[in-house]
């Protein structure tokens, strides 16, 4: 048997990659069968319908082609809803993030009775979504609400503010809730994160002589990076869709302020009954969503790797 | 040997048994979804499925409770899905859609004639489609009364209206003045005299339009189109006068729904409430303090009582697998003594003659007299037929009432932004 | 003069307190309100300013929410879904997240693919699909197709979390290892799985919550009223226009809460000793 040196090299390499495939291909296989059957396959389905003019009602979806598209690009109120939707995705996500940061520094630490916080701190996220958006209805309820009660009796504000229906104040009201019931999750994330860190190397910094601020940005930064771009890049994902507590809080209001792109397509397929466009405005927070993160993640890894 | 004849015996009690599960007929199983959600209202349907499952042993009903805020995306998931409850529960306004839509059976030949009869026109009218079929059963309507302070009243000298002469909505804004005060000499409100929910405010606003024979919408050429006059902007003026003007609405309602704002009505914040449903009244019952006095008055006249209404109804989809036994519970359900009792459990009105004669609706108690007489101005709210109304309330008119509300624009402004962007809206439903 | 090193250590940890006392308000609140809500009457809760402690407190919404038609079965339901849908998402998702983060292979662009698109297409609207696949393979209505859902629903985080988990990890202690003849599952279960203790624990807790929080879906596929989960019993105490009957709402929440924060407790007892135990000081 001769070949050359080169081509040897070559199927060797080949093979290298073949096994490689093989055995990540083993590590995948218990995860693909319920991934396809119960995700990408009704994925694939409602991707379809995205080009197709189906209404809810008994006739047949029919394939369309690009006009759900051609009638979004002229709808105004879509894609007014989108500057709402980015400037709620990032505070969210930058606050839940910055914040998580903070609240799990202090939780790693050694503090008397540490257990019972990482128990409370995690109430938001326990709790039923039921009554999360009912209790911040209450606390934001201009008359009987504990936040202006708590502000008025503090003598920071001396007439109530009717929070939810305020035209600058209900943008930043439905966004704080978003962070409070976003945070305990990041927060145990990180938490988890710091906890893999070997106390080695942060004793290692702190005898070396730096300082709080450098060891968090030399040491503890880079080793947690890939968590947090793992983490952020979901929580954007998750929060450029969500809609649901908004929509208990202010049914998009006032005027439309706190519209998030998502609740167009569910009020387009569920209230109106226009699948094929609502899955035709799912197709493109895809592609929008997607294109951002791939972008981000990318600048994120460069800038700290 | 022992061994063997245990198999067979175990085999034989096996056959056995399903030989008389299969040879005694086994119950037909109908799926009733119920909207109940207040103690009582629960306590009223679940009796009514009691007592039918008792009587008759081989239709039995399953009782299943789904909230209102799920109930929409519930049943259209259903439709598609083909798994659908034989009985639902839900509202006259989205059955007209979902018949449209080809989702629910036509009940015009199953009901009764005894129901038919007894069924108010009016009640009848708001399930109607355009081809004059019935896809629903209307059985609970609901009207908006005011609800005031008795206290208050007395202590302003406001004598309250009857409900043979009631009160306009002029007469109205003159009480609320004189209710509104300012008690500790702050310079700041310390009780409104009204306070109006004007969290969706679109569909109380059309309805108590009526009134003032403002119908919003109008046939043009084979269109629809919206048309905001004088009729229209009188009860869009008379709200903004109070809120903004004369200051005797206190700006707490603006994206609050009426019932939420009960609390600030028993603190005496606010002296009436306006606008506000029948049922609301059991939450006053449950949440009154003890020797708090409160009472309820008939709608106001504009140039007429009348309100648009929609009504709590019974339907059959059209993918259910027992129809006949279905409309047998209906109608069992819905006879008059079990009509009445989920109206009471529910603080609404039956929609039947015979059923809201009875005892129950006429006692002064808890205002029910002075409400029940205002069935007497519930008519069909035309809107609910307007093809796209749903989503013209929702992308067009919310957003420009919360404007409208909030201040920002007059109401000038909102009739004519209104009038010129429904056509986009309205249009593509053709 | 100096402080010693113990005393500046303390004072700083009483300065952490400042802070942490914050956030636990923020974030915490609800739990009190809950609690409060829980032992009153209506006319109680619907008031102006409501006390915190109950002027009568009642056991009545205890005692509806737990009787026989309460949310005692929906809440075992629910704890049997979500334990089976959490840990057979992580059984699920370790060897595979690993492949994603060590090896090298065209899958991972579509497994990343698969995350983004399932992640940000509208979930509501795969449902009835989703529910079709379930008939057809007779799942709907059982428990059983309720939690491969759940599987699935929650692999697309606990799977990228974990990817980054490994990937911190540095490849010197596998490669070592193999060096050593260790073959790749002990590779995998004694050395990673240790290093990996926080992130599981995390991510099963993802898991765990995310199936018991979990309502729309339960909603449309549970006809038979003894299978209920825990959320869509809940959904019966909310009402219209705002409104809910509170009392039994806020126990019910109570007792729908404390098992999550109870299986906390318990994943991080078992954490702390793990990572005493563990790899982590190799």
């Amino acid at each position: 048997m001769k070949t050359t040196t080169s081509g040897s090299i070559q199927v060797a390499a080949a093979q290298a990659r073949s096994r490689q495939l093989m055995s990540s291909l083993m590590l995948y296989l218990p995860l693909l069968i319920p991934v396809l059957v119960l995700s990408v396959i009704p994925l694939v389905q409602g991707i379809w319908l995205g080009f197709t003019d189906y209404k809810l009602g008994t006739t047949p979806p029919r394939f369309n082609f690009l006009d759900n598209y051609a009638r979004m690009l002229a709808d105004r109120d879509f894609w007014m809803s989108f500057r709402t939707g980015f400037v709620w995705t990032f505070t969210v996500t930058a606050g839940e993030i910055a914040l998580g940061m903070g609240l799990a520094m202090i939780l790693n630490a050694r503090l008397p009775m540490r257990g019972l916080w990482r128990i409370l701190i995690l109430i938001p996220w326990a709790m039923p979504p039921v009554i999360k958006g009912l209790i911040w209805r209450f606390v934001y309820h201009p008359d009987a609400g504990l936040l202006n009660y708590g502000l008025m009796s503090l003598g920071l504000l001396r007439d109530p503010i009717n929070w939810l229906s305020d035209f600058s104040w209900a943008l930043p009201a439905v966004i704080v809730v978003g962070i409070w019931t976003g945070l305990p999750l990041a927060t145990i994330v990180l938490l988890s994160g710091l906890q893999t860190i070997p106390e080695e190397l942060a004793e290692a910094g702190s005898l070396d002589g730096a300082s709080g601020w450098q060891q968090f940005r030399n040491v503890t930064l880079p080793l947690l990076t890939p968590i947090i771009i793992a983490l952020s890049s979901l929580e954007f994902i998750w929060n450029f869709n969500s809609f649901g507590l908004v929509y208990v809080l202010t049914e998009g209001g006032p005027a439309g302020l706190t519209r998030l792109p998502m609740l167009f397509a569910y009020l387009e397929g569920f209230a109106f009954g226009n699948l094929g466009y609502a899955a035709a405005l799912g197709n493109v927070m895809v592609l929008v969503i997607g294109g951002f993160v791939l972008y981000g993640v990318r600048r994120q890894a460069a800038a700290t790797i | 040997m022992r061994i063997r004849l245990l198999l067979v015996a175990v085999l034989l009690v096996v056959l056995a048994s399903t030989a008389a599960s299969t040879g005694g007929s086994a119950p037909v199983r109908v799926r009733f979804v119920s909207l109940a959600w207040q103690k009582q209202a629960v306590e009223a349907v679940k009796a009514v499925v009691a007592d039918w499952n008792r009587a008759n042993p081989s239709i039995q009903v399953d009782y299943a409770q789904v909230d209102w805020g799920s109930i929409h995306d519930y049943l259209q998931t259903s439709f598609q899905t083909g798994d659908v409850p034989d009985i639902f529960h839900y509202e006259s306004i989205p059955i007209l859609d979902f018949a449209k839509r080809g989702f629910l059976t036509d009940l015009t030949p199953m009901i009764s004639k005894e129901l038919r009869a007894d069924v108010l026109p009016a009640a009848w009218q708001t399930v109607l489609t355009q081809d004059k079929k019935i896809y629903a059963i209307p059985y609970l309507w609901e009207s908006l009364i005011i609800i005031y302070n008795k206290k208050a009243f007395a202590e302003a000298g406001i004598k309250p209206p009857t409900v043979a002469n009631p009160w306009t909505w002029d007469e109205m804004q003159k009480a609320a003045k004189a209710l509104t005060k300012d008690r500790d000499g702050d310079g700041r409100t310390d009780q409104f005299g009204a306070a109006l929910g004007l969290r969706s405010p679109v569909n109380r606003v059309l309805n108590l339009s009526m009134g003032f024979g403002g119908t919003y919408f109008y046939q043009q050429g084979g269109r629809t189109v919206v048309y905001v006059g004088d009729a229209e902007r009188q009860l869009l003026t008379i709200l903004m006068n109070m809120l903004y003007v004369d200051k005797t609405a206190s700006l707490d309602g603006i994206g609050r729904s009426s019932p939420e704002l009960i609390p600030g009505f028993l603190a005496g914040r606010y002296a009436m409430l306006p606008g506000i449903g029948v049922w609301a009244r059991q939450q006053l019952v449950e949440t009154a303090p003890a020797g708090f006095e409160w009472g309820v008055l008939s709608p106001l006249k504009a140039k007429t009582q009348y309100q648009g209404s929609a009504t709590q109804t019974l339907s059959i989809p059209a993918a259910a697998k027992n129809k006949e036994a279905a409309m047998r519970f209906i109608e069992f359900a819905l006879n008059r003594d079990n009509m009445a009792k989920q109206a009471l459990g529910d603080w609404l009105f039956p929609t039947r003659a015979s059923s809201i004669t009875l005892p129950g609706f006429r006692t002064p108690q808890n205002g029910w007299d002075v409400s029940t007489e205002s069935v007497k101005s519930l008519r069909m709210a035309t809107w609910q037929r307007v093809l796209g109304y749903n989503e013209w309330r929702t992308r067009l008119a919310t957003p420009l009432m919360n404007e409208l509300f909030a201040n920002r624009i007059t109401v000038e402004q909102f009739a004519r932004r209104l009038e010129s962007e429904s056509p986009e809206i309205l249009d593509r439903y053709r | 003069m100096t402080l010693s090193r113990s005393t500046r250590r303390r004072a700083g940890t009483a300065l952490l307190f400042i802070p942490l006392s914050a956030y636990v308000a923020f974030l915490a609140f609800p739990l009190l309100w809950l609690l409060s809500t829980s032992f009153k009457l209506p006319n109680e809760i619907m008031v102006s300013r409501p006390a915190i402690v109950p002027k009568q407190p009642t056991l009545e919404n205890y005692r509806e929410v737990l009787g026989p038609e309460g949310v005692v079965r929906p809440s075992l339901n629910t704890f049997k879904v979500s334990v089976a849908a959490a840990l057979l998402a992580l059984a699920i998702a370790l060897p595979a997240a690993y492949a994603l983060a060590r090896k090298q292979s065209p899958l991972n662009k579509a497994i990343i693919g698969w995350i983004l698109v399932s992640q940000s297409f509208p979930s509501i609207l795969i449902i009835v699909p989703l529910f079709l696949i379930l008939a057809r393979v007779a799942l709907s209505n059982s428990h059983v197709g309720l939690i491969f859902v759940y599987v699935v629903w929650s692999l697309p985080f606990v799977l990228w979390i974990l990817h980054g988990f490994v990937k911190g990890l540095p490849v010197e202690l596998e490669e070592a290892a193999a060096m050593d003849g260790a073959s790749f599952p002990q590779i995998l279960f004694r050395i990673l799985m240790p290093l990996l203790l926080p992130g599981l624990a995390t991510t099963l807790l993802y898991a765990l919550v995310n199936a018991w929080n979990e309502f729309f879906f339960a909603l449309v596929v549970l006809k038979d009223p003894d299978l209920v989960t825990i959320q869509v019993s809940l959904a019966r105490f909310r009402g219209i226009e705002g409104l809910a009957r509170w009392g039994p709402l806020a126990a019910g929440s109570v007792v729908a809460t404390l098992p999550a924060l109870i299986a906390f407790t318990f994943l991080q007892r078992r954490l702390v000793s793990g990572l005493l135990s563990g790899g982590v000081k190799n």
